[in-house]
């Protein structure tokens, strides 16, 4: 006998379980699990690109994000890109509602900022490295210093060159590839030298947009809804200013995508322009910048009316060029908000759910074989299963949330299912004829692990598509229910296969 | 091989335990197979009728909408619905929930609403309850049930393939594969009835589900077809007892983890997997049985995988 256990104990299959599960509970000491957001309590939020983009793109929405949240004192702050136009962000200590609000607010404010000059776009708000304090001259005048990046100066000098009071337009969240339509009034002015800064012979503002953001603008003049949806072909939306509001809701019956823009009390033609364009300037190209040479440190200027007015705009600008860096505009399309406390609740409630059903495992395993000597074996290799997929977790950091949760329950029950059939085949030597004990117990085993290797195959094969494909939560799902399957049918399934050989002495 | 019996050992309790069961497995075993295999087509028949008169709500996270939750607080729902539509001028909807050791409710509130204005006014008659909301577009919604859908017909088409290429055989593989279709539609049936809604989670459970079901299919396979020095009655009945014994603790697993649980994550996925099971005990031990049993009569040799 004893001889025996002492060869149990060293078949390599069980030295492995035991090894992992030594290693698993090291881990679990030196290194505490971290958990979800829907467990540790926090807001969660997935916001949505305007557009697909590619991962360059998308690389730096995650970075702008990160370091806006930084700025806001959040601690705790996870962002992921999921797929080309999912971003998710988790902030962990959010105690309430109001605050996850705040957040979703900060994430959707974020503008995408562009500089234009002559209708090319030859720098975004990534293109900005640094933002210097503006300064308030006596005379009213005021400055806001910053350096664009080398690529962006280079293109810059080279448009520049020689086009001294020309005007450098730089814009927050315009309307991209829309059709804008006007009151004649603004259509005209648009049209003017109004905002061309000191050379009447640049192109008009309308020339410059139409290039740089494909933004075409109609003089309104009683078109009907059909004629201006006709015209809006091919365009993302339709900008309507100061017309008739029956419009937006005939065009929106056609699912097209409307903003209403109303003038008003008291604003001018030009405000409404600067307004609908997100417009900031234009300002006048000072002459340093039109010899060619590229510089990444420029200034805006400006000059107000008074004192007050000069602050006002210079922080704007200011706040607008440190904020507005978004590549791609951003909407937060869904939002979850668990409070601490309650995350606690779940957490507790997982573990106690988690035990109940193992000890349903053993009860239930100990009256189909009225046996300990099968049902302990079975329920503890189960529970092992669990510490080794925690461990693993708490190794990768990985971030358990109730889907997680989910997966490890669901790779127990597969886990018990092939206990059950590894149990069967060891006991069918028995009770059948003489003929089939001839069955060696290496076939029947044989069998046991075909039906475990095709069972586990189809679940791994069925779930790495949840975990290639799905944005949102449920990459957790599959992901601990992938590992735990694998961990099944190379560590434990062998492992129990021989203890049970041992128990039910058939080795 | 096998050493002497030594005391405990369980085929002798079994048997005596359990006999009412073996004689009704014994009648299944004996039963004619076409009968075997139309029953359980009838019900998948049944099945996709339910589903295309009643299929089952979208959740939130499918189709957009508010949802805020309070623990701690025991209000009769119509009534409360009744007072946050009048004061919020939108309908809302609301449903009451007991756990273990709390009760609360879920309000749900069209797209556009805002959760912290319904938290506010709950507030005002529920200070000590504790919220959590959510909130998903319509956008986000739409792409959840793309990929839902996706992820449904990719991971069933992934089963497909590896469910052939280990049995290589048409007949048994394409059985397998049709169990697991009409164990998720008749799954998704119940969730119809019972008015649980389709939601990432429950797509998940869905998923898990091909491989629950698989499980017990291809031990039912496996035995069948390369078990050759039993009868398939005998075949037939080792398989069923391993199975039953297989989907018991499954179920067991999984009923206690329903009550104990208040997350509706964690009770939606119990749930259909529950269904999903339940609709597989018929799938695989009578229909798949059956053309197991009428492929063998067919082709005696016909198993060598």
């Amino acid at each position: 006998m004893k001889k025996r256990t002492k060869r149990l104990l060293l078949n390599w299959r069980v030295l492995l379980l035991i090894l992992f599960l030594v290693g698993s509970i090291a881990t679990l000491a030196l290194k505490p699990l971290t958990f979800g957001i829907d467990i540790s309590g926090g807001v969660a939020l997935v916001a949505q690109t305007e557009h697909p983009v590619d991962s360059d793109t998308m690389q730096l929405v995650v970075d702008s994000l990160q370091k806006r949240l930084n700025t806001l004192g959040l601690r705790d702050i996870t962002v992921e890109a999921q797929g080309d136009q999912i971003v998710l962000v988790k902030v962990a200590n959010v105690s309430t509602a109001e605050q996850a609000n705040q957040i979703k607010a900060v994430i959707e404010s974020q503008g995408v900022f562009y500089m234009e000059f002559t209708g090319t776009i030859f720098g975004t708000g990534n293109d900005i490295e640094y933002v210097g304090i503006y300064q308030i001259k006596p005379d009213n005048s005021w400055a806001v210093p910053f350096r664009i990046s080398k690529s962006a100066a280079e293109k810059f000098a080279e448009l520049a060159y020689g086009k001294v009071g020309w005007p450098v337009d730089m814009f927050l969240d315009p309307p991209v590839n829309s059709l804008m339509v006007v009151p004649d009034s603004v259509y005209r002015l648009m049209n003017s030298t109004e905002f061309n800064a000191e050379a009447p012979e640049a192109p008009t503002l309308m020339e410059r947009i139409g290039k740089a953001f494909n933004i075409t603008v109609v003089s309104y003049a009683n078109q009907s809804a059909d004629e201006i949806a006709k015209l809006a072909q091919g365009k993302d939306k339709i900008v309507l200013i100061d017309v008739p509001q029956d419009l937006q809701n005939e065009l929106e019956k056609m699912n097209l995508t409307v903003r209403y823009i109303p003038r008003e009390p008291g604003e001018s033609d030009h405000q409404i322009v600067v307004k609908a364009l997100g417009l900031y300037g234009p300002y006048s190209l000072g002459e340093g910048l039109t010899v060619g040479e590229p510089q990444q440190d420029v200034q805006i200027t400006g000059s107000a009316p008074d004192r007050l007015t000069a602050e006002q705009e210079a922080s704007t600008i200011y706040t607008v060029l440190k904020s507005g860096s978004l590549p791609v505009k951003l909407t937060v399309v869904g939002m979850e908000f668990i409070s601490p406390r309650l995350g606690e609740d779940f957490k507790n409630q997982a573990l106690y759910a988690g035990l109940a059903a193992l000890i349903a495992v053993l009860l239930i395993v100990y009256f189909h074989y009225r046996n300990l000597r099968i049902a302990i074996p079975v329920a503890s290799t189960s529970l092992f299963e669990a510490i080794i997929i925690l461990g693993f977790a708490a190794l990768i950091n990985w971030n358990l949330d109730l889907p997680s949760i989910a997966g490890i329950i669901a790779a127990i029950g597969t886990g018990v299912d092939q206990q059950v059939v590894i149990t069967d085949e060891l006991l069918s030597g028995e009770k059948s004829t003489k003929i089939t004990r001839r069955a060696s117990v290496l076939k029947r085993m044989g069998r046991a692990f075909f039906v475990i290797f095709a069972s586990a195959a189809t679940t791994i094969a069925a779930m790495s598509f949840l975990l290639v494909y799905f944005v949102g939560t449920l990459k957790g799902f599959a992901f601990t229910t992938i590992l735990g399957v694998l961990i099944g049918i190379l560590i434990t399934r062998p492992a129990y296969a021989e203890i049970a050989k041992y128990l039910l002495g058939e080795d | 091989m096998s050493k002497p019996k030594t005391k405990g050992k369980p085929s002798a309790g079994k048997a005596a335990g359990a006999n009412r069961t073996r004689k009704w497995l014994k009648s299944l075993a004996e039963m004619e197979y076409k009968k075997m295999i139309l029953y359980p087509l009838v019900v998948f028949l049944l099945a996709l009728i339910l589903l295309a008169v009643n299929f089952p709500i979208l959740g939130i996270d499918l189709q957009g909408g508010v949802v805020v939750t309070a623990y701690g607080v025991d209000a009769n729902p119509d009534q409360l619905a009744k007072d946050l539509s009048a004061k919020l001028g939108v309908d809302v909807r609301v449903e009451s929930f007991t756990g273990v050791d709390t009760k609360g409710v879920r309000v749900y509130a069209p797209v556009g609403t805002d959760p912290t204005e319904i938290i506010q006014i709950m507030r005002e008659t529920y200070p000590d309850a504790e919220y959590t909301h959510s909130e998903v577009q319509p956008t986000f919604g739409e792409i959840a049930q793309k990929q839902g859908l996706r992820a449904i017909a990719l991971a069933f088409i992934a089963m497909a393939v590896v469910v052939f290429l280990f049995f290589r055989h048409p007949v048994p593989s394409f059985t397998i594969i049709f169990s697991a279709l009409s164990d998720m539609a008749i799954a998704i049936a119940m969730m119809g009835i019972f008015g649980i809604e389709l939601t990432t989670a429950t797509i998940a459970a869905l998923l898990m589900l091909i491989g629950y079901t698989v499980d017990s299919n291809i031990l039912l396979t496996t035995k069948l077809l390369r078990r050759k020095e039993d009868t398939v009655e005998d075949a037939y009945l080792s398989a069923v007892s391993t199975g039953f014994t297989m989907s018991t603790t499954t179920l067991g697993a999984l009923i206690v983890l329903w009550f104990i649980s208040t997350s509706q994550t964690i009770d939606n996925i119990a749930i259909v997997l529950i269904f999903g099971l339940l609709a597989d005990f018929m799938n695989t031990w009578v229909l798949n049985a059956g053309v197991l049993k009428w492929y063998l009569s067919r082709a005696p040799r016909g198993g060598s995988a």
